[in-house]
């Protein structure tokens, strides 16, 4: 289906719009001052450019999937979905800079402009349809995400950070594109719709080339989506960069190489065979690794910021089990975990950051008796923390039922086993701070700024859907069944 | 007859507008008459309870084997799912909410003097009460869950922030314990539903009930094994850990000993119930062919808790892990009474189950009157010197009731643990014997250190401690009284409790006969 690329950019306007405002901050920023005014004007600017996108986006869920660009690009409600959860996260990202003091006031206007690219890299990603937009995507995220990590000029080890992320990211890069060079040779193409028809009729050789060069294509995802064994550098990189810039990682580069992972998985692997059968495999030891290694790291965390990021690669685990099943119960499970994550992660990382901002370090013993000095913070933290940790009533427990009930019913009781007890070894870490908060006396009766009325409000806003997704979870799981992928 | 069926959605919910009332309440009033306005707001909550406990079993038709259906509830939560909000109350699951009722009550009352934080301590209590009864009335899987799970938030703050030196760690044990075992079960509760076929009954604990997953088939390890096996093993462990069964006992007498009063009393006497509730409802009626494949595991089990907690129990210096640990040995008798399979030894296992949650609440509520006089719990101390004497010149009213109380622990023919127990040993002599004598000795080693606590705790001499200890007040008497009268009347006259049961009972008896 062929359409001039005019008509095709009708379906294309959630991006546009992106980059428009990303555009348009770019100007904002070397006009104004950058003082408190002219920075409330930028910000006041990225959050009504991105909430219109957002609006579009979530608007067009319900329209027809659609191959656009010389099929090239997909619009499809799967990434619509996908898209709205970026969205939103980076809207809340931008906003933690906005109130965070990790980030200096003379770069928070650069933090919002690179937070849009980075967002632009991800939707990109998400509807990529053939693997050059997809190298596409993942390079323009990357290379983004690089500079954020490093924002901390005058710290070492935001630097450290910033370095580490660009060094494994281009090995990764250049691994990825060497195992599609490889693909395109078996295949001879690069578009997914034909990808399809090609596998069926294979021979050994090229079966037996055509493994490993998945696995290198896969280890640039996986890189981006930091699971095992990709995940050295998260780490580090977590730790260095500013917080708003981990909460941000935490949620939009991940939830975009989620999607374009699924995607992948669904092109290639669709079809039963022995293809299928050894990625499935992998897959299995590759969720089961993400997951542990994320827990079990996060035990011996010291820094609240620390024990999100390594839990955080524990529920990208959790997410590419949605991802083993390949089928649609999957892609659903999948896209629910997402749209809880990003709150629970959101609120996670807005607590902690006030936290941070006032004590300069965000150990666990800075959340001491934290119910008596900030009850509704406290409250709300520790139902984010439960819901981390998949207890019923939360959201958090839906969404790892629905990861879950996708892999037993494909009978990966092993696989559904090792996520459940890692939900009981996630319990742990989530349970200290809540039993810091509420177990033990006070350090300190002194006020954090940060947690003035309009920000606890907005903490309590993005904590409603926490535990109301948690009961009345029927319209959301709705929405996500119909988000269906368009393999065209 | 759908006419009384919002009766279960009240008995569920009362305890929760109690919640929401005790957060909302105070601030109609001034500050110092706050906490006085939570305890009678608290303690009118329950009484309602009880009343509503009391309407069901007034309405409760005992001749009618399985749920009652007047008092069904059905309506849809998840339809995607095929996930019910639905609830029921049949002949097991009435002692139980009977004796929920009856506890909570009284654990309000025994909670009067507590003063740190008061406003929360009722709300997560009252909490605890709700989610309590969602397990005994929950038949749809999802839900049953759901509140299974819910019920550990409270108890981790009860514990955590009023409960003794230790509590931190016994807070935690406990969550991450029944959090184990609640992933094996949920593992098992999917599973379910898939292979019941997704349909509307897929996540309805009677419609999966009966033995229908025999010929199902797990692969794993790369080898092929049996369904039933597999998940009645996962759903063991699950409530295993609730019971406690040995091995998984261990967070239990840390649970008890930094526990408050109240919550040691709803611990022992409503929390493990759930755990062999669990075989009841579920692991038993949906797995029966397992069930009786595995009795010989659950009775050795059973038998070890027997005996094992029963020896622990001797050794404690401590007088409140001594009645933790005799906990354990006598929901080894409940085990052993559902290894039997048979009427005799079901029924006693269910009025086990509700005798020992009158004979140990009153343990635990004596303990905690004890402490608030005396600030320690040691027998011993661990230097080796008393830590009480001579309490039965000191206080007589209350030696009488402790007298009471042990004898119905320890199974004195006239009180409640007797009937009990002997209706289990009728019950698995045949099928056990050996394992019967064994346990008679657990019942031997039960009587020994029971009284040899009483005797070094009441008799001798004096102990100069315990010399301004003053005696029981009204508010005490009062709210130990009807569990001395429970104890006494259901030893006596065991009827009402067993009719109750005995039809629901001999259903899930038959349906076990089936696959002997």
């Amino acid at each position: 289906m062929q359409m001039s690329y005019l008509a095709a950019l009708g379906h294309y306007i959630p991006e546009l719009i992106v980059c428009i405002t990303m555009v348009g901050l770019l100007v904002l920023e070397a006009t104004y001052s950058k003082d408190e005014h002219g920075r409330g004007l930028l910000y006041s600017g990225a959050m009504i450019g991105l909430f219109i996108a957002f609006c579009v986006s979530a608007g067009s869920l319900t329209d027809l999937p659609l191959p656009i660009f010389t099929n090239s690009v997909v619009i499809d409600p799967f990434s619509g979905f996908l898209k709205c959860i970026m969205i939103l996260g980076t809207m809340g990202a931008i906003y933690l800079s906005s109130q965070s003091k990790d980030i200096y006031n003379n770069l928070k206007a650069e933090f919002v402009i690179m937070a849009t690219g980075v967002l632009m890299g991800g939707m990109l990603l998400a509807s990529a349809n053939n693997m050059l937009i997809l190298y596409l995507g993942i390079e323009t995220l990357s290379i983004l995400s690089y500079a954020l990590a490093s924002f901390r000029k005058t710290d070492e080890r935001s630097s450290e950070a910033g370095l580490k992320y660009a060094l494994y990211g281009g090995v990764s890069a250049g691994i990825m594109l060497f195992g599609m060079s490889h693909i395109f040779g078996v295949l001879g193409t690069i578009q997914f719709s034909e990808i399809g028809p090609v596998l069926n009729n294979l021979t050994a050789t090229q079966l037996s080339i055509l493994i490993p060069s998945f696995l290198m294509f896969f280890a640039g995802l996986g890189y981006k989506l930091a699971c095992a064994p990709f995940h050295m550098w998260t780490p580090d990189v977590y730790e260095g960069s500013p917080l708003p810039v981990t909460a941000f990682f935490a949620i939009v580069p991940k939830m975009a190489a989620l999607g374009a992972l699924t995607r992948v998985t669904f092109v290639f692997f669709q079809e039963p065979g022995l293809l299928q059968e050894s990625w499935v495999g992998i897959m299995q030891v590759i969720a089961a690794l993400t997951m542990t290694v994320g827990n079990v790291g996060a035990i011996g965390q010291r820094s609240v910021k620390r024990m999100l990021a390594y839990s955080s690669i524990g529920h990208a685990g959790m997410m590419i089990m949605g991802v083993v099943v390949i089928n649609e119960v999957g892609a659903r499970a999948i896209l629910f975990y997402g749209s809880t994550y990003l709150f629970m992660t959101l609120v996670a990382f807005l607590i902690t950051s006030f936290v941070n901002d006032k004590y300069g370090n965000d150990h666990f013993e800075r959340f001491n008796g934290f119910i008596y000095r900030y009850p509704m913070m406290a409250i709300a933290m520790a139902l984010v923390m439960f819901s981390l940790a998949g207890v019923p009533p939360l959201s958090g427990f839906v969404a790892k039922f629905n990861i879950l009930s996708a892999v037993v019913e494909k009978k990966y009781y092993m696989l559904a086993l090792i996520g459940g007890l890692n939900s009981v070894v996630s319990l742990y870490y989530y349970l200290k701070i809540v039993r810091l908060m509420v177990f033990k006396e006070s350090e300190s009766s002194e006020k954090i700024e940060g947690l003035g009325f309009m920000n606890q409000a907005i903490v309590v806003a993005l904590t409603v859907p926490v535990v109301l997704l948690g009961i009345f979870w029927s319209k959301l799981i709705v929405l996500a069944e119909s988000a269906k992928i368009l393999i065209q | 007859m759908h006419g009384t069926s919002t009766l279960l959605n009240w008995i569920l919910w009362t305890p929760f507008i109690g919640v929401v009332g005790v957060i909302l309440l105070p601030y109609l009033f001034s500050k110092d008459k706050q906490d006085n306005v939570v305890r009678w707001w608290s303690l009118l909550n329950t009484i309602g309870s009880m009343i509503l406990a009391v309407v069901l079993y007034m309405k409760f038709d005992t001749s009618v084997p399985g749920m009652q259906e007047q008092f069904a509830v059905n309506i849809a939560w998840i339809k995607q799912f095929n996930i019910f909000y639905s609830l029921g109350v049949d002949g097991i699951s009435l002692p139980m909410i009977m004796l929920a009722a009856l506890l909570f009550f009284l654990c309000i009352l025994s909670s009067w003097t507590i003063t740190k934080s008061v406003k929360g301590y009722f709300a997560l209590f009252l909490m605890l009460q709700g989610t309590v009864y969602g397990v005994f009335l929950a038949l749809d899987f999802f839900l049953f869950y759901v509140y299974w799970e819910v019920m550990l938030l409270p108890m981790f703050f009860l514990i955590g922030i009023w409960g003794g030196e230790n509590r931190e760690y016994a807070a935690v044990k406990f969550f991450l314990y029944t959090f184990f075992g609640s992933i094996l079960m949920l593992v098992g509760i999917i599973a379910l539903y898939y292979a019941s076929g997704k349909g509307v009954d897929s996540f309805n604990i009677l419609a999966l009930s009966g033995g229908k997953f025999i010929d199902n088939q797990v692969h794993m390890f790369g080898t092929v094994w049996s369904f039933s096996k597999v998940f009645f093993w996962a759903m063991f462990i699950g409530f295993a850990i609730k019971v406690p069964v040995f091995p998984f006992h261990t967070w239990l007498p840390h649970a008890h000993v930094q526990a408050p009063t109240a919550v040691s009393v709803i611990l022992a006497g409503v929390l493990l119930k759930m755990g062999t509730y669990g075989f009841l409802r579920i692991a038993y009626p949906i797995f029966p062919q397992a069930s009786v494949q595995f009795a010989d595991w659950i009775a050795v089990l059973g038998l070890i808790n027997v005996i094992y907690g029963a020896l622990c129990a001797m050794a404690q210096t401590d007088v409140k892990k001594l009645v933790a640990y005799s906990s354990v040995s006598h929901m080894g008798f409940v085990m052993l009474g559902l290894a039997a399979m048979t009427v005799h030894g079901m029924n006693g296992a269910v009025l086990q189950m509700f005798n020992h949650g009158t004979s140990t609440a009153m343990m635990f509520l004596l303990i905690g009157i004890l402490y608030e006089r005396s600030h320690h719990r040691w027998i011993v101390r661990p230097d080796g010197t008393k830590g009480f004497g001579g309490l039965y010149t000191q206080l007589p009213k209350y030696s009488i009731v402790f007298i009471i109380a042990m004898f119905a622990s320890m199974g004195l023919p006239g009180l409640s643990g007797f009937i009990s127990e002997a209706l289990i040993f009728l019950g698995i002599y045949q099928k056990y014997t050996t394992i019967t004598v064994l346990a008679l000795f657990g019942l031997l080693i039960g009587a020994a250190y029971l009284l040899w606590m009483f005797k070094r705790m009441f008799f001798g001499e004096v102990i100069e401690e315990c010399k301004s200890y003053t005696d029981m007040n009204a508010r005490e008497i009062f709210y130990m009284a009807p569990l001395c009268v429970a104890v006494i009347v259901f030893g006596i006259y065991p009827t009402p409790v067993l009719d109750i049961m005995k039809s629901s009972v001999g259903q899930l008896v038959s349906l076990l006969a089936q696959f002997q």
